[in-house]
């Protein structure tokens, strides 16, 4: 009953009051971000990232802020599904196709509705999941040796495109670039490493330009490039007339959805996209006949929307007590705990207990807040909605300038993030997935100290790597990450096209 | 057309090579060379990248289009407005820069450019009291420093 009193500690510290109310504030924000098409959770979560350095917040409070954030948007990612049948985010895309309908029936409230309620579900059963989960898997993380850390890194790269992932080689070419990112400044052995003699360089490239301009500033233009600006006709919001009858009915759906999701979101590679996916078509079969998936089923807007927010997270179970996220937004929340000078990891639970058990009593109370906010207050984030793109982007884009800025006071920042975002934009029209680059930011130094460590114990000999039984197999579950979706991915991803009728936004 | 990859591939095992030459000319560090320098694991990098690469070369994936033409050209503004933004923050202070930076932008993806330049000083104008007032953070003023209170 360990894990209980720090949970009690956990609430002492997300209780307080300014605490709740940037919890409060991250909760409001991350809806909007997630609902907002074009405006991502990881994208969203890197632009509050340098505010929350401007605003010298604790760092307990940052965290609990940006987690709130994630957590918001997932709830967000819903909104622009039902009302505009864009999925806010990748995840949500199964949303639509029960959501979309029912708004075109004249139910977008009992959509909106549902969708909260089976959200809250779906994260509830996975935030328990992580409180049972984390501790067991951080004491036993602590049996890693830095040959097994190596390997697990190498285990999060490979599977960071996911089994449904499109050219996993992409991945691999990615996540070089951006371990060779990781590469530039002084090392810890004092030698200079291609800083070309620059002295802004000699620090290393700050991942948090690099996060912002990647996301923020390619997705400005792949906007103009679309030329996404007016925005789309959005579904009208009828009365809410519903009953608990409805509630109850969904409730099956969603307790699915989220245990599925959570497990979903724990293992590598199989990630949000995946949970709902699997809660949407586990809820058809369930269903069988007496289901009119497609044309308007509350349960199908239940199951996948529970799944998509227990994958969340589960996400965070490898993200904090490994130090190993496997996602996109857990990636950049794991940016902002490194450069809060934590080291994330099995040990965070023993020597930043207060931070870690603090962000998970607050999502646990994050998702009460966001069950308040989004059903009595889910007007406001559809008025939001109808802010059309091209006033939208170009002032996110100032904020993200803004929040960099701010950092150090330099406009060579400024000049690193629009290069970044140029790249950015290049790299994602070559289909190389951005995640992989900036986990190769995030990992670069730890993996590298890692490699030292086992070599200097093993004097130079490269079999420790593989040495122990652990190690052998995280090197296979790395390879086989990287060769399942040459095997499985092709049929895996056909079913989910053929299942939502489209292309899909794949990967991002 | 499956050029893209290729073009990519073959830069990107330049850039290996380039990367892994560079391994060569850094200095040894103090105390003496270990088992692992700090050259190692950049060359383990170089390897992976020129392989990876030159399977993008081997088996690359059809092309997504390049937007040429007019979409192009709004493409090369936006990115030549964030450039100016960026040079022009600090001598023309943050509230006039981010009204002609946002405006134009605003503009360009297509709204009227009065509305445009309207968002772009109404946001300019927000976030600099914000972050002055509530947030007790100087954003630079610029031309504007003569309205600098206290």
């Amino acid at each position: 009953m360990e894990t209980l009193g720090f949970l009690m500690d956990g609430f002492g510290v997300a209780l307080a009051p300014h605490n709740l109310m940037f919890a409060l504030i991250g909760a409001f924000l991350g809806t909007l971000i997630g609902a907002l098409p074009g405006l991502g959770p990881a994208n969203g979560v890197a632009i509050l990232i340098p505010l929350a350095f401007t605003l010298g917040l604790a760092p307990e409070t940052a965290m609990i802020m940006l987690t709130s954030v994630y957590a918001g948007a997932m709830y967000g990612g819903r909104i622009s599904s039902i009302l505009l049948n864009i999925p806010g985010d990748e995840p949500a895309m199964m949303t639509c196709l029960d959501g979309y309908p029912m708004a075109q029936q004249g139910k977008a409230s009992e959509a909106l509705a549902i969708s909260a309620v089976a959200s809250f579900i779906g994260s509830l059963i996975a935030t328990i999941g992580l409180i049972l989960l984390a501790p067991l898997l951080a004491d036993f993380a602590l049996t890693f040796g830095p040959a097994e850390y190596f390997a697990l890194f190498l285990l999060a790269f490979a599977t960071l495109g996911g089994i449904t992932g499109k050219n996993p080689m992409k991945t691999v070419v990615a996540a070089a670039i951006g371990l060779m990112i990781a590469t530039v400044g002084i090392d810890n052995t004092g030698v200079q490493r291609y800083t070309f003699g620059t002295l802004e360089l000699y620090e290393g490239v700050d991942f948090i330009i690099a996060i912002v301009g990647l996301f923020a500033i390619s997705e400005l233009l792949f906007f103009i490039e679309d030329k996404a600006g007016g925005g789309k006709e959005k579904m009208a919001v009828n009365k809410l007339t519903l009953k608990w009858a409805d509630i109850r009915n969904i409730l099956p759906s969603s307790l699915r959805g989220g245990v599925l999701g959570f497990i979903a979101g724990v293992l590598p590679g199989a990630g949000a996209s995946l949970g709902s996916f699997i809660g949407y078509t586990l809820e058809k079969k369930v269903v069988g006949k007496k289901g009119y998936f497609g044309q308007g089923d509350p349960r199908g807007v239940a199951g996948p929307e529970a799944g998509n927010n227990g994958a969340s997270s589960g996400a965070l179970v490898p993200m904090l007590t490994l130090g190993v996220p496997g996602s996109g937004t857990t990636a950049v929340l794991l940016a902002l705990l490194i450069s809060l000078n934590i080291t994330p990891g099995p040990l965070m639970f023993t020597q930043n207990a207060d931070i870690v058990w603090g962000v998970i009593a607050a999502l646990l109370i994050g998702n009460f807040l966001l069950l308040i906010l989004n059903i009595p207050l889910v007007g406001i984030f559809v008025k939001l909605l109808s802010v059309p793109p091209m006033y939208l982007l170009p002032v996110v884009t100032m904020i993200a300038f803004v929040g960099i800025y701010s950092i150090s006071n330099t406009t060579f920042d400024l000049y690193f993030m629009v290069a970044f975002g140029v790249a950015g934009y290049i790299f994602r029209k070559l289909e190389i997935p951005l995640v992989p680059i900036i986990l190769g930011l995030l990992l670069g130094p730890e993996m590298e100290k890692n490699l030292r460590h086992a070599m200097d114990i093993a004097d130079g000999d490269w079999t420790i790597l593989w040495d122990s039984g652990l190690a052998i197999g995280l090197w296979v579950f790395a390879g086989m990450g990287l060769i399942l979706p040459y095997i499985v991915g092709p049929i895996l991803r056909r079913r989910m096209r053929v299942a939502t009728g489209t292309g899909g936004p794949e990967g991002d | 057309m499956v050029s893209n990859d290729r073009i990519f591939g073959i830069l990107m095992i330049v850039l290996a090579v380039a990367y892994g030459w560079g391994t060569t000319q850094f200095n040894e560090p103090f105390g003496g060379a270990e088992a692992v320098g700090p050259e190692t694991f950049p060359r383990l990098l170089a390897v992976v990248l020129a392989l990876s690469s030159l399977y993008m070369i081997v088996r690359p994936d059809p092309d997504n289009a390049w937007p040429w033409s007019r979409t192009g050209i709004e493409l090369i503004v936006a990115v030549v407005v964030l450039i100016l933004y960026a040079a022009l923050l600090q001598p023309l202070g943050f509230i006039i820069s981010t009204t002609l930076a946002v405006g134009t932008l605003c503009w360009r993806m297509g709204a009227r450019p009065v509305k445009a330049y309207v968002t772009g000083a109404i946001s300019g104008v927000a976030v600099y009291l914000l972050f002055s007032f509530a947030l007790d953070l100087a954003l630079p003023l610029g031309l504007l420093s003569f309205m600098e209170v206290g």
